[in-house]
Order: C-alpha cells, then structure tokens, then sequence
C-alpha cells in the first residue's frame, strides 16, 4: 500500500506491506531505529511513540493506521551535543545501564509529564477530582508500562523527577 | 609493546597514588548520549542495503524427529530459502569456546530451532516460518519435568567432610528444611540478533553477544570455518545476564543462510523465542541441613541440590558455590542432582549459583537464628570462618562483618520487632537480613592503549558493554594512569580486530579488563618517565602534564607521534593461592497484607564490599540492578513447564513476571571501603552479580519476621502467602 | 501474521459493507488484536479499521444515561465521565498503563470480553446496553463467557449506553508486575437494587455475584458482606498467578472494599 507518514515533522512517501507495524515502518523503513522492539506484543514499552501528542506502543499499530496522524519519536526529541532535559537527565542521573528499553522510558516519561499537567489521574491516585501529587508512587505507577530488566528504576524516577521543571509540567491539549 | 603482568604477587596500589581524580568518583557513561537519543546502533539496526530477514522455526513436539517440507512455502511472497543445516539445539554455554551441541534431525524439547525461513521482508519470513510445513516423527516417551525424568546424574562433592548427620543429631538447635525455586528468564531487554556478511570466505557478524573471543570460536567451530575467517562486532548490547554468553543458534543460522544466499541475512529472535529457546535458570529443590552447638558455632552445614537440564548439556547450576566457603562448620555435605529432561537448555543466568543457592542457605540461617534466640546478624558474624572451611586456604579482602554492621547501622536493624508486632491498619511489617557473597575471578585480557601528543587517549579491546559500564571505567582507569581528564579518552569495544579480553560475565569483566587498560597505561607511564628523566614511580601525570625528577613538561612536548602500549594480563598463583570473594549484606523492609496476602517491598538496603569501587555510579546501578532482580526473585518470577511436553507456557513479558517501577522502592547502597590486593593490580572485584546474591532472601527472610510465614517455595506470590496466614 | 487487505471506512454504513467480506474482522485500537494476529490467532483477509468513524466516538449524556461511542479510547472516556460517572472515569483511567489508554477502546473490549478486561465488569454493574449496527444487546445477555458474546458475524458494536447509579465504585486487586486485575468488582447502588459485577476471577469471564447483590440490596453496608460466604472456587480460574480459592477469597475482600469505598 502506498501512505505517507509523517514524522518528527517531516514527512515520508512509503509503499508498504499492510501487516507493518508503526514500529517496523520505522525501523526497516525509515532506519529510525532508536524505536525499539523488546517483545512485539504491547509488554514492555520499548516501542513507545507519541501519535498526536500521545505515547502509544508502536508494535500494536499498523502503520496503514496512522496516514495523517503525527508520529514523534527519541530521534525527535534531541540529539547528542543538543539532548532534551529528559534525555540529558538520563544520562546524568544513570537511568539506564543497556540502553535498549531507554528511548521508550523517556518518550513515556516526555508524555507522563504532560499528563500530570492535565491532571489525568493513575492505579495509585486516591481522589480522582484534585489534581494527582507529584509523589515517588504516582511517577513509579505512570511508568510501570516501561520494563527495563537492568533494573534502572531508581535512575529514572531520579532523572524524571529533575527534569520535570524543564519540561515544564504543563497543561496541554492534544488531539484524540 | 607489550606491559605483561602475571597475577603472582600482591601489585603496588598506585591507582591511590595518582591524583587526577577521574576513578572512583561518579561519572555518567561516555555512552550515554547515544543511548538516550536512540542513536546507539544495537544488532539488528545496522543499516546494510539487500539485507535478507530470516525467521527461527522451532519444534512444536518435545521429543521425535522432523523433516522440513520446503515446497510447502517456496511459493509464498518474497521466499528466499528454509535453512536446517548446522542449526543448534540451543546456545553454547558461556566459555565453552567450541560448538553448542548440533543434533541434526533430532528434537529433543518444544521450542527448539530447528530451521530458518528467509524472504525479503520480516513480514514475509515471519508468514513462511508459521505457514512451513514439518514432518515430525513424534517420540511420546518425554520426560517433562524432574519427576518423570528416568535418567538422572548424580555428583558427589568432593569436599565432604566429617559427619552431618552425627552433628545434626547433636545439635543445640538445627535446621533442616527444603525450599524450591522455579526456573527463571533472563529476559535481557534486547532480543537476540544476528546480522552476517560474508565476502568471499570472510565471515563478518554483528551479533548481541557478551564474550567475543569465546564467541568467535563458538562460530566458527559451529560453521566449520577458520576463526582467523571471522570477526564480530558487538559495541552495544541491550542486556545480557548470561543469557548471550555462549554463541546462539540466531547468529549460526544468519551466517548459514548469507552463505546460501550470497548476501546479508537478518535473524532476530521473537520473545517467545527469546523465552522458549535461550537458556533458562533451572529449577531447584534444596535440602539444607544447619546445625549449631550450645555456643551458637556452626557444627554443620549442608545443601544438596536437584535440578534438571537437557541430554549431555555442560552445565550445572552451581548452587552451592557460596556456602562451600561463606560460613564456618567442621561437618559439611553436599549433593547434586540432575535430571535429564526435554526442557530448553539450562544454563547462566545472573549469579548462577548464589541466585537461588543464597535465597535457601540465608533463608535457613534466619530460621537458624530463630531456633536458637539469636540476633540473625549476631549468628552469622559470630560464624564467620577464619580460613577457608574446606581446604583452609587464607581470605583476601573480606569486609562480611563490617558489611552487616554498617548495613545494620544505616538501616535501622535496631527497630525490628517480633513476627506480628508491627501492624498498620491490614498491614504487618517487618525487617529481614541476608548476607551476599560471590566468588571473584580473574580472566586473561588484553587491551591496547594509545596516548596522543594532543592530549587524548584511546583504549581498544574487544571487551564488550552489556550495561554495566564498561566505556565508563576503562576510559577512568586510563585516564587516570595518563593523567587526563575522561572525556579525552575514546574507549572502542566489541570489535574481535581489537586485543582479547575476558568478556562480560561471571562478574569478572571490570576486573580482568580494567587491569589491561591499566598495564597498557602502565606501560606509557614507563616510556614517559623515560622521556622525562625520571622513574616510574616519581612520575606524576595529572591535566596533560607530566611532573618527576625535578621537571616539569606538558605531554606535548614529551612526544611526536602517538605512544601505544598492549597491556597484558594473566591469571597467576593468587587465583589458586588466596580465596577471593565480594561480600555484602542486603536489608529489606516488608508490609504484607494479611487480607490478601500481597508483600509490598518498602525499602532495602545493599551494603557491599567489592574491593576498589572503580565509578560509584555505574557500581550503584548494578546493585540496583541486583536488589530489583532480588524482588523479581522473591516475589514474582518463576518460569512454568506444561506438565506433559515440558514446555514453558508463561513465555512472554505479560506472563512472566519481571518488576515493574511501581514494585521497586527507593533502594540505598553502601560502599564499604575496601582494597583487593590479592585479586588484581587495581584491587578491585566484580559487583554485578553480588547485589542479586542474597537480595531475595532478605525480602523472604523480612516477610517472616512481618507475618510468620516461612517462604521455602519461590515465588511468593499472595495466594501462596495467604494460604499461610 | 497473515497478508490482508486494509480499509478505513468513514461510517458505520460502510463499515458494515466491508465486513461482509469473508473473514474480514473489525479493528479498533488494536491491543488486543494485533498481538492476536501476530500469534496467528486471527488470520483476517480483511482488516477494517473502525477509527476514522466520526460517529463511534465520542461521550454524552443519553437521558439519565451515558453514551459512549465504540470506537472511544480510555483515556478519553476517562476524561469525560470524571463528573457524570466517576467510578466509570476511574476504571477507564487504571486499565493496562497510558499506552493502551490512548489506543484502546471501549466497544473493542467489550466485544473481546476478555475474562481479565475491566469494562466488562463496569458495563455489566452499571446496567449497561451494548448498541450494534443492527440491534441493542442488553449486557445481561451479551456477555456469554469467556471471550464470547452474543455478536454475530461482522456485527459491529458501535456504542455503550451505561445507567448512572446513586453511588459506585471500581475495587481492583492489581497483578503486581503485570498490573493486570486479578480479580476486580464493581459495585453499583440504584434506587431498586445493587449490582455486583466480578472481573478476572470465572472460568466463565465476567459474571454478577448475585449473593451479594442481595445481602446488599437488603443492607447497604460493608458489613453485610461480611456474612456472606465466598463463591464457590472450583469454579474460578486457577493459574500460575493465583488458586480459584484466592481469586474466590479475593472476590469478597474487593466487594467490600468497594463498597467501603462508596
């Protein structure tokens, strides 16, 4: 099939198999590759990308869905010599040892962010109607769809928690 | 040139002489950029144009024959080829430097690979490897598990000594209890991949794989070829804890399929196939018989062992690898049992051995300690053995007493309470202990270390990063041997062009790796006293400038052209000589719900001595690593066999169950300071597998002391706590 | 994965038109369909997405009721029933984690009933009606068990009508690691009655615990389920993560719990 993808603001003519992934169109495809495949199956969130503002798991999303939509992936975000705080806080505060499950970590924390600032509530928010603290729980339950077998969970929650000024924790809108 | 060293003797601990500061001190991985903004390129991702995709094909019978019907699919959309040939029945066991084991047309577990399908696209392959039609000739005599297994082999330990059974009969007070432990997944973040080129009769793989020397023979034993023929490259790998230490079938069945094909082929594994084919921790059933006299000295201790694995599979799981050396006892027996079964291959999984071998040795400590009215620290300080129990061999640096009591100091121990006695609302609290140990080893390695007139540096070995910080501490260890600060040194890893090191695994890398890296900047160090006039040991390197003998020069004009050294070094007679082992205490805080039976872990606390610590930061992270790993162990994972083929049936991430963040508390880490002398001429020991050596146990060991429930079955997941409540 | 024709219809209509195809299958978020095709436990010749239907999404007020189009996303549900039915908006906000939130939709649980999914559980509690292309499936009778209903061939469900109770709420004993239910009840009080519905315990999928719902209708209190006996076992899922006994043990605790709660 032919569709057009757009991505990290640049769009791309694609003549593909129906049965790609979002995932595979961007790693076989468009050699975007810091997306990254752990399990295929929506289990660990290596593959996490934003499509219109949201992270979503790339391996559960044919790429024929997604024509018109706006995907952001790690590449979009920053680059060495000009990092995103996220990134840089990651890197500072050794919120991962291997590396592969990290490009999800941080596009789910990037989005996790932005939810805390709409005020969306979590497994672990008691009272649904005041706007969810900004506590150790609610940061560990919001990442909990990211694995990371090297067990780098206390880095994250660090680099997380340090970057989330520069991030700037705010209330935004983005497209269903 | 070549700055060669043989373990022999205690070295000078110069690393405390020199004064750039670039070793021991936090320093984020020179790496991390790249990771962080997904431009590190992992095996699969290496662009290579007319790269074919492959797909394994695996068993779907435990035991029999098959026969591939290759017509079948020829057919199909963008087919290639189906490959049987020189397809292992699992991956080599790590240093096992030839061969996995090549049967032919012969299954012997569900899951096995027994071909690759290739075509133009993933999308393609994936399609022909499920559509392949398999003849198989199916054997229904299967032995799925331990208890069906007809042939089992039995092992002596050759340091039996004295009389158990007579100490268990005279005992104060003693222990004798089983505990099990259900098999265990490594399940590294990255699945393995395999990407091989040939030109001509040269073989080029760019594989995830932790130990390239031993993997280039593997290969290249496995295909038939001359290693000389051969070169892999591995600069990044997204996790390993064994589970890549051997060659695996992905990387044999890509080099098979370019050779036919004559171009590039791409096999990554799925994640079942990550579950079903890789090797797996195996099971366990542990007998441990403690006993200890009116004094509270251990008269006794032994641990004997059943576990299974496949048919003439090398390896054991060596269960009681810690408890030969780590606490007193005149009377000591040991026994393994290995039954053979039509399971996936077992094999290394982080800290084989004291993994599950600790949670019961330390479980039945604490039930000893129990038994006897004894303060479980105070039982195991008071058991601590002079020289080695068994054949009496001296300790090197061994900091198990100050580990427990400064453990016990920053973690409040003082406050722990009788089973029962903390509640908060459903909740009941509690605190347990553990001590950690693992044995320390010294591997051959090589490495080459390039000064520059500018003030750079560049190390080169074919030592392999697999997250735990490799680039980091060997660009510190030559930084600070050249006096230069770390971002001026470039470390190049994973390149079997590149001098032979040890490999990841076994916690020997840092140590064995790092000392090359030291000796090749020893050996700079040597020629640049020359050039200034002074010895080695008055020469002083810190910021580019080189300081002795009353001169002083900047690095530039000491040189015109680059300075490089082969560091070198070998294992020698302190291995044999002097018992060297990290050592550590784990702490951990429970609440266990008396309603549901859940255990939430609330903190823990590793307090480890692990000779020099080379980046407190990377060290850090792998306790972190090793106390998580402790949660996953304890609480919520243990791999599930059907009962009639053997096959593991919770074969992803969903049913596996590996910790989340929410499962994981803040954890503290304590460095106790401590110098290796015995171990290595930079005195430091490996880290990444003694911070999961006991994890568990102190969380099993604290949900007694919360509830009363004795865990002997693992994992303690809420209904097998509740059923106890 | 097999090979398949893709489409994106624009409405119902035409969505209804290109199931006709043989083996053709509905798609909507895809979380649970997608690794499904993977296994080549689905192997459609059609794939029809139902997300580029305007008139499947959304949520309103329906007289004293909530109308939630099939093909609406957790995250959104989650969103706006926060003030018209927060035990709804709560369930919708814990399901799976934020990636399955954005993508997921009701109306593809629903016709999924998988025997762990959480809507199922909320729909059936809250007197729920499952709206189709062609009919209204009162929950009572679409759930049938375990992964089935009462769809037929290339029926789509194109919306969930709920009935706002005087108070409820959603108690989940969460897997840990997996964060999966692994058991859950909703408890929802009405004017004439209370409704119990259980998740992720029965070898039958979501059921309604009758026994509690009495006790409850009689005495609106966390103690009348203290009297109640646990349900039968034997009949609840036993697997590597839990015995029938504790999901049937886990069942009265959540029931309690939520009614605590209420």
């Amino acid at each position: 099939m032919q569709i057009t993808l757009s991505v990290n603001g640049e769009s791309h003519a694609l003549d593909i198999d129906p049965r790609t992934t979002l995932l595979d169109a961007l790693r076989d495809h468009l050699d975007l590759t810091g997306s990254k495949k752990g399990c295929d199956h929506g289990q660990c969130g290596a593959c996490t990308v934003h499509v219109n503002g949201r992270r979503i798991n790339s391996c559960l999303a044919l790429a024929v869905m997604h024509e018109g939509d706006e995907v952001t992936t790690i590449e979009g975000l920053g680059e060495p010599g000009n990092l995103s705080p996220l990134q840089a806080a990651f890197v500072r505060h050794d919120g991962f040892q291997c590396g592969y499950c990290t490009p999800g970590q941080i596009m789910s924390a990037k989005s996790m962010l932005e939810e805390f600032g709409n005020g969306w509530p979590s497994n672990v928010t008691d009272d649904l109607t005041a706007a969810p603290d900004f506590s150790d729980a609610e940061i560990k339950e919001r990442m909990s769809g990211n694995l990371c077998r090297c067990s780098a969970y206390p880095g994250i929650c660090r680099a997380i928690r340090d970057a989330a000024p520069d991030e700037g924790m705010h209330k935004t809108e983005a497209a269903e | 040139m070549t700055e060669h060293l043989k373990m022999d003797e205690v070295q000078p601990r110069l690393l405390d002489e020199t004064t750039q500061g670039a070793i021991h001190r936090p320093m984020p991985r020179p790496e991390g950029p790249l990771k962080v903004s997904g431009r590190a390129t992992y095996a699969a991702e290496w662009k290579m144009d007319n790269a074919a995709n492959g797909v394994l094909v695996r068993a779907a019978i435990p035991k029999g024959h098959y026969k591939v019907d290759a017509s079948s699919v020829e057919a199909m959309p963008g087919f290639l080829g189906v490959y049987t040939d020189r397809m292992p029945r699992n991956a080599a066991q790590g240093t096992m430097n030839t061969n996995p084991a090549q049967i032919g047309d012969e299954i012997q577990y569900l899951g096995q690979p027994i071909a690759v399908a290739v075509a133009e696209t993933f999308e393609q392959a994936r399609d022909i490897a499920a559509a392949l039609k398999i003849d198989y000739d199916r054997d229904d005599d299967v032995a799925a598990g331990p208890d069906t297994a007809q042939q089992v082999n039995e092992k002596d330990d050759p340091f039996d000594q004295g009389d158990l059974d007579r100490a268990m009969a005279d005992a104060a007070h003693s222990v004798d209890a089983t505990y099990t432990t259900k098999g265990h997944n490594s399940a590294a973040m990255e699945p393995h991949a395999a990407l091989a080129v040939w030109d001509g009769d040269k073989l080029t793989v760019r594989a995830s794989l932790q130990m390239l020397g031993y993997n280039r023979n593997e290969l290249a034993d496995s295909l038939g070829i001359d290693a000389e023929n051969l070169r892999l490259l591995s600069p990044y790998i997204g996790g390993g804890f064994g589970s890549k230490l051997g060659i695996s079938p992905e990387a044999i069945a890509a080099s098979v399929a370019a050779k036919e094909l004559g171009r590039p082929v791409r096999v990554v594994m799925t994640r079942n196939n990550v579950f079903e084919t890789v090797v797996r921790r195996t099971e366990t059933r542990q007998r441990l018989r403690l006993a200890l006299d009116a004094d509270g000295k251990l008269t006794g201790i032994g641990q004997e062992n059943w576990q299974s694995n496949l048919p003439e599979e090398p390896f054991a799981e060596p269960v009681d690898l810690a408890t030969h050396f780590l606490y007193a006892g005149a009377n000591r027996r040991y026994g393994q049992h290995i039954a053979i079964v039509n399971r996936s291959a077992a094999g290394s999984v982080r800290a084989p051995g004291e993994a599950v071998g600790m949670l019961a040795l330390e479980n039945a400590m604490d039930e000893l300690a129990e038994a006897a009215g004894i303060d479980p620290i105070d039982l195991r300080v008071a058991n601590i053995p002079e020289t080695h129990p068994e054949n009496g061999k001296p300790f090197s640096s061994r900091s198990l007493a100050e580990c427990l009591r400064q453990g016990a100091e920053a973690f409040g121990w003082s406050a722990r309470q009788a089973p029962g006695a903390r509640r908060e609302g459903e909740w009941l609290i509690g605190m347990g202990v553990a001590s950690a140990a693992r044995t320390n080893i010294l591997q051959e390695s090589k490495a080459r270390v390039t000064l520059n007139p500018d003030g750079t540096a560049l190390v080169e070995t074919d030592m392999t990063d697999i997250g735990t910080g490799t680039y980091a501490i060997l660009g510190q260890i030559a930084a600070e041997m050249l006096g230069l600060p770390p971002e001026k040194v470039t470390v190049e890893l994973g390149d079997t062009d590149l001098p032979k090191a040890s490999g990841s695994g076994g916690s020997w890398g840092a140590a064995s790796a790092g000392s090359a890296v030291f000796l090749g900047a020893k050996g700079i160090r040597r020629r640049l006293a020359e050039r200034l006039g002074c010895t080695p040991e008055d020469l002083r390197l810190q910021d580019g400038v080189a300081t002795g003998g009353n001169n002083r020069r900047p690095l530039a004009e000491l040189m015109d052209a680059p300075l490089s050294e082969i560091g070198h070094l070998e294992t020698g007679a302190k291995s044999n000589d002097v018992h060297q082992a990290g050592y550590g205490a784990h702490f951990a805080e429970v609440a266990v719900n008396t309603v549901t039976g859940e255990v939430r872990v609330r903190r823990m606390l590793a307090a480890m001595a692990a000779g020099r610590i080379l980046n407190e930061q990377t060290a850090r992270s792998q306790v972190w690593g090793g106390q998580i790993w402790g949660i996953g162990t304890a609480l919520t994972e243990g791999l599930d066999h059907d009962p009639r083929t053997g096959h593991i049936v919770n074969n992803d991430l969903a049913e596996y169950h590996v910790p989340v963040n929410l499962d994981v508390p803040d954890l503290d880490v304590i460095f106790v300071e401590e110098r290796d002398d015995d171990a290595n001429p930079i005195q430091a020991k490996g880290i990444g597998e003694l911070g999961l050596s006991g994890a568990g146990a102190a969380i099993t060991n604290a949900i007694y002391n919360a509830c009363g429930v004795r865990v002997r079955d693992y994992p303690a997941t809420p209904d097998r706590i509740f059923s106890h409540l | 994965m097999y090979d398949f024709e893709f489409e994106r219809p624009r409405s119902i209509a035409d969505a209804v038109k290109a199931l006709k195809t043989e083996e053709a299958i509905a798609f909507s978020g895809g979380q649970t369909l997608m690794p499904t095709m993977k296994q080549r436990l689905a192997m459609p010749s059609k794939v029809v997405s139902l997300t580029a239907i305007e008139e499947m999404r959304g949520v309103r007020q329906d007289g004293s009721g909530i109308w939630i189009g099939g093909a609406t996303t957790h995250a959104t549900v989650a969103r706006e029933t926060k003030d018209s039915y927060p035990a709804l908006s709560s369930l919708a906000a814990r399901i799976g984690d934020p990636a399955v939130r954005a993508r997921g939709t009701i109306g593809g649980s629903v016709a999924n009933n998988d025997p762990s999914a959480c809507y199922p559980a909320g729909v059936l509690a809250s007197r729920g009606v499952i709206v189709t292309d062609r009919r209204e499936i009162p929950a009572d009778d679409f759930f049938e068990g375990m992964f089935m209903t009462a769809l037929e061939e290339g029926e789509i469900v194109t919306a969930v009508k709920v009935e706002v109770p005087e108070t409820a709420h959603y108690a989940k004993f969460i897997q840990p690691a997996s964060r999966f239910p692994l058991t859950a009840v909703f408890v929802a009080k009405y004017g004439d009655g209370v409704r119990v519905a259980v998740t992720g315990a029965s070898e039958s999928g979501v059921f309604r615990w009758t026994e509690a719902e009495d006790a409850l209708s009689g005495d609106w209190s966390a103690d009348a389920v203290d009297g109640l006996s646990a349900p039968d076992g034997s009949d609840m899922i036993s697997d590597l993560h839990g015995t029938g006994d504790y999901r049937a043990h886990l069942v009265k605790v959540m029931t309690k719990r939520a009614v605590a709660a209420c």
